[in-house]
């Protein structure tokens, strides 16, 4: 690629990132930068820096006192959590039983464990709200945590795999010799050694999960279990006309993400790019 | 004392067997070299003997006890993979004392038993190295040190050298050698390697498709290969197979006598090694010269016959020919070997 | 692993019952919330509910789906938008993401890690903060924009596009493109990085420059990554949309329908809109078709497209 760089010079393939860097940046900070500002401030001067008379906390105030945004956000981080946690564990034991073992069916079973990546889980909604109510768990966030599960997993399990096949299967031979049940392997040997995928993994899965809109509408959107995305949603229709309040509500809903990806983002790149997720 | 004894020893895939009713006996303290090409099923004995793969048919003893259904932590064995497969997030220490801490041995016993394998192995320095920071070779010698400090009867080697460059693999071998005279344990080594393979088995077994063609001592095999195919695996460069006539008991090639055979009369082929060929000129072997390619100590001559076949003369490097020469080999009678239209090596 | 033991040796195929163990959980929970859900509905699909009851009616939900005007037009309304909306992530933001990815992937770029961490960025959020924020930016009562165009003395070309007719839809697309991007961008710059090194020199010593090495070597190495692009496209496009539609535009994919797509128009069908019911098994019949309509094109990708991508060893 030098030649390119000779012909467009550096400045230029510089000049064509930093503004994309500006578009994906711009609309992000408009909202961060007014959240800190007085109402007035917000529309009379929508691209000023929050200083002096500006400067106003009056926003996540309202937010963090006079709504049920706090709990929203607790609903939206024990669901991710909670269910971040399952396809992590189960899907890693998944891949490292389909990439491991030579049994009758294994081939069916990691064809079928991969499916759910061609055929989104969201089709089924119509019978699953009625498996939901049927098993008594509408509007609970056990609900959400089982299908955001089931979501997660056949991704988890297809990068996992695809790793797995790539380790030496001597490594857990060695263990074997060593006298480690099969269990313990997983556990001290097949964990650590998956490592470097799991922030790719964790990212990819949480990120949906966080953000879903769907099923927090459909299966629990009582006021007891609501996540902060449908939270959000919700009201910013309420409350419209508190500026201020709506946009600390945002930038509160942007931050654990923002947290996790700044954590994860070198191993999630590094992850992507080690051939973890393939074509 | 711990002996190694396999069975009738058979394993299938499936509906493919790729190990044939196996039988060995391993005496204690003996270096035994399992050597065939790739997929011969050498390694599949050796996943079997540790115990991580089950056996189809057959019994495997060591040191007297049968062992086959055993679990491989049960076997009194330990061994050393190809790729190494130390543990990436434990230090060097904590791999060599793994298998240990999980017996639940005294710390003390543990700390010591590392400390020699350290010792032997020269792992002093790195103790506290991850594997990702050492280099290949060291990490092989944490892998061999790992197998030591287990105290096993039966040490099983895989390909341990397959992944290290040329240079190291040789001092690596010796160093191998080394550990075997040191500690006198039964050893089983896996390998393609036929070079490998001749310098340090005591004795070696040779594979092909999962059957053993031949077993024997380094010398054995090379002076009286059962077959063709341990002929042509045994020794470097291999060995020429010429297209001879056998008539009343005389070895004919393009008329000429070569050696006596005890191969009844019609088509045989004989086989020769480079290096027993030298330059005479009242040899059998008459030809012009296709390569010349001189290695300072040493030459290889690639010859053209008269009836078109080729082969291949390791002289010493006093002999200078240039492409087109005219050339003619001789042999003594005594290291021709000939091989009946099977490929068994007929007695002479 | 379970051949018969020979009678002479002791039983060697040991039950493996942590096979089990590892498979039971993943197995269990995706079988019972994911996959049986979806044949779940396809079934509700052939039945509808006469006094409370289901009956069954074989294809007369698929023949009011397409055949009753009332049905038919919403569906081939939304089934029009989708495609435009998938035709306008293959033009646009695959190409951009392409074009970033390549730029991203020059050995000798400084500060690549920050950009690619950038422009992932907008990809992390939720549709429903990406959709109010562009609200927002593009609301003329805010005054972003407006203002921001009056500076550059275009202001009178200022219009309410997320409330027009004629322009809804693309504008609804222009947003979610900023925010997906990063995904194809991300997955093109992992294939690049992965095109070998020795090949590229290769085509170098035979007298490639920059662009004819992206064009004849790289993008050639590069198509199975473009397969699956778009066939996540697809798949994103027919069932993802839903959100930023929903958060944007609301149920009703406004202005009239003209931002319908087939998740808007599922959740409507489920649950019904003003004097319209819900009817759970036109809503399993909309979720069938659009399942049906899916698997067309995974079917297309597995046996057109993957099957002439060649693959090269990474």
């Amino acid at each position: 690629m030098r030649r390119i760089q000779d012909r467009l010079g550096s400045v230029g393939i510089h000049a064509i990132l930093l503004s994309w860097t500006l578009l994906a940046l711009f609309p992000l900070a408009l909202i961060v930068v007014n959240s800190f500002k007085t109402r007035k401030a917000i529309f009379g001067d929508p691209l000023g820096l929050p200083t002096g008379k500006a400067l106003s906390l009056k926003g996540y105030e309202s937010v963090m006192t006079n709504s049920d945004f706090p709990m929203f956000f607790g609903n939206s981080l024990i669901v991710t959590c909670v269910s971040l946690f399952f396809i992590l564990l189960f899907g890693a034991m998944a891949a490292h039983a389909v990439s491991e073992y030579r049994f009758k069916g294994n081939t069916f079973i990691s064809i079928y464990l991969i499916l759910g990546i061609m055929v989104p889980i969201r089709l089924g909604t119509v019978a699953l709200l009625n498996l939901i109510v049927d098993m008594g768990l509408a509007n609970t966030l056990t609900a959400l945590i089982l299908v955001y599960t089931a979501q997660g997993l056949p991704i988890a399990i297809f990068i996992f795999t695809e790793f797995l096949r790539s380790v030496s299967r001597e490594i857990k031979d060695s263990a074997r010799i060593d006298g480690l049940s099969e269990y313990r392997i997983f556990f001290e040997v097949v964990i650590p050694l998956v490592r470097p995928v799991i922030a790719t993994v964790a990212v990819f899965s949480m990120i949906p999960i966080w953000n879903d809109l769907w099923f927090p509408l459909i299966l629990s959107p009582g006021e007891e279990t609501r996540t902060v995305t449908l939270g959000v949603q919700q009201f910013i229709g309420q409350y419209t006309v508190q500026w201020g309040s709506v946009l600390a509500a945002l930038s509160v809903a942007i931050l654990p993400v923002l947290i996790m990806y700044v954590i994860f983002s070198r191993q999630l790149i590094r992850g992507i790019t080690s051939g973890a997720v393939k074509g | 004392m711990a002996t190694l004894e396999l069975k009738g020893v058979e394993k299938f895939f499936g509906a493919t067997q790729v190990i044939h009713d196996m039988n060995l006996s391993v005496a204690d303290g003996e270096l035994v070299v399992f050597v065939g090409p790739s997929g011969c099923g050498k390694s599949t004995l050796l996943r079997m003997i540790a115990g991580l793969e089950t056996l189809s048919s057959g019994e495997i003893h060591i040191d007297g006890q049968r062992v086959d259904y055993q679990p491989p932590s049960n076997r009194g064995i330990a061994m050393v993979f190809q790729s190494y497969a130390l543990y990436p997030h434990k230090d060097v220490r904590g791999n060599l004392g793994f298998s240990l801490k999980h017996d639940k041995v005294e710390k003390s016993e543990i700390d010591r038993r590392v400390n020699i394998a350290a010792d032997i192995l020269g792992l002093q320095d790195l103790m506290s190295r991850k594997p990702r920071e050492l280099s290949g070779g060291q990490r092989q010698r944490v892998a061999i040190g790992r197998a030591i400090v287990r105290e096993p009867k039966v040490f099983l080697f895989d390909e341990p050298l397959s992944n290290l460059d040329a240079a190291l693999r040789v001092h690596m071998r010796v160093e191998i050698l080394k550990l075997h005279q040191r500690l006198k344990n039964t050893m089983i080594y896996v390998t393609h390697d036929q070079v490998e393979a001749m310098t340090l088995a005591d004795r070696i077994v040779v594979f092909r498709a999962g059957k053993v063609e031949q077993i024997g001592t380094p010398l054995e095999l090379y002076r009286t290969p059962a077959n063709r195919f341990v002929a042509g695996f045994i020794g470097s460069p291999a060995m020429n197979f010429l297209n001879a006539d056998c008539k009343d008991g005389k070895v004919l090639l393009n008329d000429r006598e070569v050696c006596r055979s005890t191969h009844p009369d019609g088509p045989t082929t004989l086989g020769v090694r480079p290096e027993h060929l030298q330059v005479d000129k009242q040899g059998p072997f008459q030809g012009s010269v296709q390569v010349f390619e001189h290695l300072g100590g040493e030459a290889f001559v690639h010859l053209n016959l008269a009836d078109g076949q080729t082969m291949v003369a390791k002289l010493d490097g006093e002999h200078q020919f240039r492409p087109g020469d005219s050339c003619q080999l001789g042999i003594a009678a005594d290291k021709c070997h000939v091989f009946d239209n099977d490929g068994l090596r007929v007695a002479s | 692993m379970t051949q018969a033991a020979s009678t002479s040796t002791p039983p060697r195929a040991r039950r493996r019952w942590y096979i089990l163990v590892f498979l039971a959980p993943a197995t269990l929970i995706y079988t019972v919330f994911a996959i049986y859900p979806i044949f779940e509905s396809l079934r509700l699909s052939l039945y509808t509910a006469q006094e409370n009851q289901p009956v069954f009616v074989g294809l007369a939900n698929y023949a009011k789906l397409l055949g009753e005007p009332y049905w038919a037009d919403q569906f081939w309304n939304a089934f029009k938008n989708n495609i435009q909306l998938f035709l306008l992530h293959m033009l646009i933001q695959n190409p951009i993401a392409l074009a970033l990815a390549a730029l991203l992937s020059i050995p000798t770029l400084k500060g690549a890690a920050t950009y690619r961490t950038i422009f992932f960025l907008p990809t992390l959020l939720s549709v429903v903060v990406v959709g109010f924020i562009w609200q927002l930016i593009l609301s003329p009562l805010w005054g972003v924009t407006p203002d921001a165009m009056k500076a550059l003395g275009i202001g009178n070309l200022f219009r309410p596009w997320l409330g027009l007719e004629s322009s809804a839809l693309v504008t609804v697309t222009l947003i979610s493109i900023w925010q997906y991007v990063g995904i194809p961008l991300m997955l093109f710059y992992a294939a690049l990085l992965n095109v070998p090194e020795e090949t590229i020199e290769a085509a170098r010593i035979d007298g490639l420059n920059g662009w004819w090495i992206f064009w004849k070597v790289k993008l050639p190495l590069i198509l199975p990554t473009l397969g699956l692009v778009a066939i996540l496209t697809y798949i994103g496009n027919f069932t993802a949309s839903f959100d930023i539609i929903y958060s944007l535009q609301g149920g009703m994919a406004g202005p009239n329908f003209s931002t319908d797509v087939m998740g808007t128009f599922l959740f409507r069908s489920f649950f019904g809109f003003q004097a319209q019911l819900g009817d759970e098994y036109m809503g399993a019949t909309v979720a069938s078709a659009l399942f049906f309509i899916i698997l067309v094109g995974v079917g297309c990708y597995l046996f057109g497209v993957q099957r002439r991508l060649q693959r090269y060893d990474s």
